[in-house]
Order: C-alpha cells, then structure tokens, then sequence
C-alpha cells in the first residue's frame, strides 16, 4: 500500500504533482534554471519515470543529478549522452513534435490559454517590463501537454485577459490538435491552492483536485477567470513518504526549491545560507 | 590548410565591432557570454549598438547600463534567480529604450535563415502571440506553397558582428565547444563578421586529435582572442561556474545608475588583468572551477 507522507511543504506537493504529469518515456524539456521544475523531472526520472529523455542547456539525456544553485548546468554537462546546439535541439524535438513537457510559469495567465511574460500594463509603456518569453510561446503550442505552475495562486495571475499575449496554447481541443499536427493533451496548471485544467476551447479551466485543506471558493475567489467546479472534487494525490524523502535528502539537500516560495526581501539571505552550504560540501569553509 | 594567424588581443575589437553596429551576442541565460569582449566593448566607448540575444541576462543589462545600445532585440533578458535585470527594465520602463521582442525560436530560425543565405525560414510558429501582430517585420502569416497549411514566416537576421565566448581554438579560428553552444554555431554562419574569445589558444594538432568537438571551422571566424575566465561572471560549462556571489554585487549596484555607475568604475573601466584580480583573481577562479567538478549523479 502507498504510504503518503504527513509533513510535506506545498512546494513538495506541487513539486511531485509535476512529476507525475512525467510518463515513462517522455520528452522532457528544462528551460530557463527554475529550481522547483527541475526537482520534479529529476524525481520522475529517479522514480516512475526512467526512460524518459530529460534535456537543458546544450546537455541531451543527461544523467538525473543532485540539484544545486549553481552547478544545474555543469552537472547536465557532464552527465549528457550528448552535447547540441539549441538549433539542433529545437529542430529535432520542438518542430518535431517530440517535446512532452516543458513546464512554464508566467507573469499573468488566463482562461483561454494565454500567458504574458512581456508586460505588465501598457507594452509600449509597462508598469512592469517582464523578461520576455524565451521559448515558452512556442513550446506551449507545439509540446504535448502545456503545463504551468503557480506558487502563488491569485488574482493577480490569473487575470481575465493577460495585458499581452507573448504566447498561446492556440489550438486547444484533440481534434483540433491532430488536424494541425500537433499531439493532443491539457493545459494544466498547478498551483499551491489546486490543479486545474483545460481541454476544449469552448470551455473553462476545471479544477481537477484541490489541495489538503484548500476549498473549491478558495480557488474560485483567487482566480480571476471563470472556473467550472464538479460536484466531487477529489484532494490532490499527497506525495508519498519516499518521495518527500528523496527530495530531501537525494535531489534537493540543499533546499534550492524552497526558493521559489520565499517572499522577496527574504530571497538574499536564503541565497547566501544555499552557497554557503555548497561551499562546505566541496570542503570550503 | 589555412596558416593565416586570426590571434588578436582584446583591444583590437574595434578593428570590426563599429559604432552602430548590429551585434548579436552567443552565450545562453548565465552560461558562456562573451563578458571579456562585452566589457572592451564599454572600455572603448562603442556605442549606438542594436544587440541581438536569445536568453540574455548580465551581457545585455551590463551594455545596456554603459549606454552602448540604442536599440535590443531580444526573446529573454533576466538576472533568473537573482531577479530581473534592472538595467534592462529601467531602460525600457523609464527611458524608453527601443526594442524588438521576437519569440525564441523565431531568432533562431532568423539566424538560421541569415546564415542560409535566404531571406526567411517557416515554421508551425507563435499563431496568436501579440509579438507576431506587434512586429510585422519579422514575422509575416504565409500559406504552405504546396500544401496550403498556415505557417509563419520568420525573416532573416544577419548581425553585422557575431561575438561569443568558447571553450577553446587554435590559431587559425577552428572553435571548439566542450559545453553549451546555445545560439553560437547560427550567430557565427549569419554573421558578416565574427570574433571568437576563448578559454585558451592551442595548437591546429590539439583540435586535430578532436574534430568531432570543432563546432565552428576556421573559414567562419574571422578574429581569435584568448580570455581566460572570459566569460566571468558567467559560466563557461564543464569548466567554471557562474560566480553567483559576484552576481549578487552587481544587482546590488545595479540598483540606481549611481551605484552602477561606481561599479562600471570599479571593475570594468581597467584592464581585463585587474577585472579578474578585482572579483578575487586565482583563488575565485579555483572555487568556480572546483564547484563546477564537484558535480553528483543519483
């Protein structure tokens, strides 16, 4: 019998939701360096998942590593199968349709599968200019499955209608997908309230599970878009007791994934306690 | 083979980068941008520059905070856990700094179609994204000539100036790449001109005994200059690690433009010797190559 875990933290729990979302075989695709992302990939290929095909940076099929704050791309390096150019990598996976999941996260997001990274505000005039979106208005299209997550669950991401649209899921509905030649699957988000999710372009997001101890108002009240709420919503599968344990002793000793989830003023130090505990571990004082 | 010496030193840049130059910087996120030649660039008072990335972070926010761009192309510029990049966001919140924001892989294939020699690539593109309505000039909706399927069109860039960073090349421009190439390979073939710093300079028998590590051969290069640490505060992967305590200083600095303005002072406007002396010369570097060993596989 599966023995779920008691402690855990919410990003623990998001963090094993988006591993489960990894099928065994996958294609999955790390992006910008996001702590959270790539504990859950690495966790799925360690646990459920090995043989799935994990890349980032120039690294393909790398070997899973222990997640650090600075060596995330010198240990994909090192353990890789093989070394391409992001040219090769997008030609052979991206504009394939090879790619599974590549999980985004993003400034603003709303119900018809748009996301901003660009602008918060006016773009030619933003009250707050965005990174931009990297890949994400292309992989969110073209991937499986478009998969987002959320550490803070509010109205101010999950807006009506983002300010701008870096980029689309566009076609939405199986049908629609197999027509235009991509492989059909949801748009899923998951957050620290829920998982909620998508897959006609004529309906709403659906919460699909809530959180221990979350309700379905909760969800509704902090969602800025209109949500379709089942009768029976079942709790979002816990993580088990070995999966909290190998994140937190095997993939993230130094707790890079808790990063994400502290407030910003709280950022620096909790960055400097990460470096110093690397530092230590490769025998510096 | 080709005998001609590329070899030259970091202030002979401005023999090909020019005032108003479009240049288009390899490196990805934090790993591998040019950062010796970027800070020559800002020693020498190059400026009116339109610089082309695909993920930047501290390249383009260092440029942008000397006042040497009048113009960006980009698809990502961000400090990633350290923040955004306050350079950059006050450059074009407060200053209105001109910008073309394409999606990453329509730079990509841009390049790509500049280094073909044709004047755009298609591809199953951004339907949807305002970045398509917003900038007609680089992205046109097209209809497949032989099957009548939608596609985008995404226009050839062709960079006066490719500058990247490698891991190492001999003297004649033979680069290899033991890590992440990111856009590096498609800068150098679009480009009209192109200038490689790397790691080291060694000899065409060392790049020999590896031909399978030579990403970019020597008839595409046309300027070798030798940076050890190059990339610093980036990284160069497997070798060093980006150097996250140096980071941390300089979105410190980079705050206001009076801070930043000191740390320009500090560290960049002095040769490239004292740069590497000033974030804490062989001894830092030592930390950030050891880190970047010191890896664990489970």
């Amino acid at each position: 019998m599966t023995q779920y875990a008691k402690d855990y933290s919410v990003g623990e729990l998001m963090c094993v939701t988006l591993a489960r979302e990894i099928d065994d075989g996958d294609v999955v695709v790390l992006g910008s360096f996001t702590p959270l992302a790539y504990a859950s990939y690495i966790l799925a290929k360690i646990t459920h998942a090995p043989n799935s095909t994990l890349l980032a940076y120039a690294a393909v099929d790398f070997k899973p590593f222990q997640l650090s704050f600075i060596r995330a791309e010198s240990s994909a390096t090192r353990g890789a199968a093989c070394i391409w150019t992001m040219l090769e990598d997008l030609n052979s996976v991206h504009l394939k349709g090879r790619g599974d999941v590549e999980a985004i996260s993003s400034i603003q997001a709303d119900g018809y599968g748009n996301i901003n990274l660009s602008a918060v505000g006016e773009y030619d005039s933003p009250k707050l200019r965005g990174p931009g979106g990297a890949g994400a208005p292309e992989v969110i299209k073209m991937h499986r499955k478009m998969i987002g997550y959320f550490p803070n669950h509010s109205k101010m991401t999950f807006v009506p209608k983002v300010d701008v649209i870096t980029g689309t899921r566009y076609v939405i509905g199986a049908e629609e997908r197999i027509k235009a030649g991509y492989r059909p699957g949801p748009i899923r988000y998951i957050t620290n309230l829920a998982v909620i999710s998508k897959e006609e372009k004529d309906k709403p997001f659906k919460i699909d599970s809530l959180h221990s101890g979350v309700s379905a108002e909760q969800v509704v009240e902090n969602t800025g878009f209109e949500l379709e709420v089942p009768k029976d919503i079942p709790e979002t599968e816990k993580p088990t007791k070995e999966q909290v344990r190998l994140l937190r002793e095997e993939v993230d000793p130094y707790g890079t994934m808790a990063f994400d989830f502290k407030p910003g003023k709280e950022r620096l130090g909790y960055l400097n306690e990460i470096l110093q505990k690397e530092l230590e571990a490769i025998g510096y004082a | 083979m080709p005998t001609e010496s590329k070899v030259a030193k970091l202030s002979d840049i401005s023999k090909i980068i020019k005032d108003g130059d479009t240049v288009a910087i390899g490196g990805s996120w934090l790993g591998s941008h040019p950062m010796a030649v970027i800070r020559e660039i800002i020693r020498q008072k190059i400026k009116n520059l339109t610089a082309i990335t695909v993920v930047g972070s501290i390249d383009v926010d260092l440029l942008i905070g000397a006042g040497c761009l009048s113009r960006l192309m980009f698809s990502f510029v961000s400090m990633e856990a350290f923040g955004l990049a306050p350079n950059f966001r006050r450059a074009i919140e407060k200053e209105g700094l001109p910008y073309d924001e394409i999606t990453g892989l329509a730079v990509i294939i841009g390049l790509e179609a500049g280094g073909r020699n044709v004047p755009f690539l298609p591809y199953r593109g951004p339907f949807g994204s305002d970045l398509v309505k917003f900038r007609p000039e680089f992205y046109k909706e097209i209809k497949c000539p032989f099957t009548g399927e939608d596609l985008i069109a995404a226009a050839a860039i062709v960079p006066d100036v490719a500058i990247i960073h490698a891991t190492r090349a001999d003297n004649t421009g033979n680069v290899q790449i033991d890590g992440t190439s990111g856009t590096d390979v498609e800068m150098m073939r679009a480009a009209k001109k192109r200038i490689v710093s790397v790691e080291e300079i060694v000899s065409p028998e060392e790049i020999r005994r590896n031909p399978a590590k030579t990403k970019i051969p020597g008839f595409q290069v046309d300027m070798v200059i030798e940076a050890p640490l190059g990339a610093h505060p980036c990284s160069c992967a497997p070798d060093y690690v980006f150097d996250p305590w140096h980071i941390m200083k300089y979105m410190q600095a980079a705050m206001s433009p009076e801070t930043f303005q000191q740390y320009i002072d500090e560290y960049v406007m002095k040769p490239e010797f004292e740069y590497l002396e000033a974030i804490g010369g062989m001894k830092q570097a030592a930390i950030l190559r050891r880190l970047a060993r010191e890896v664990k596989f489970l």
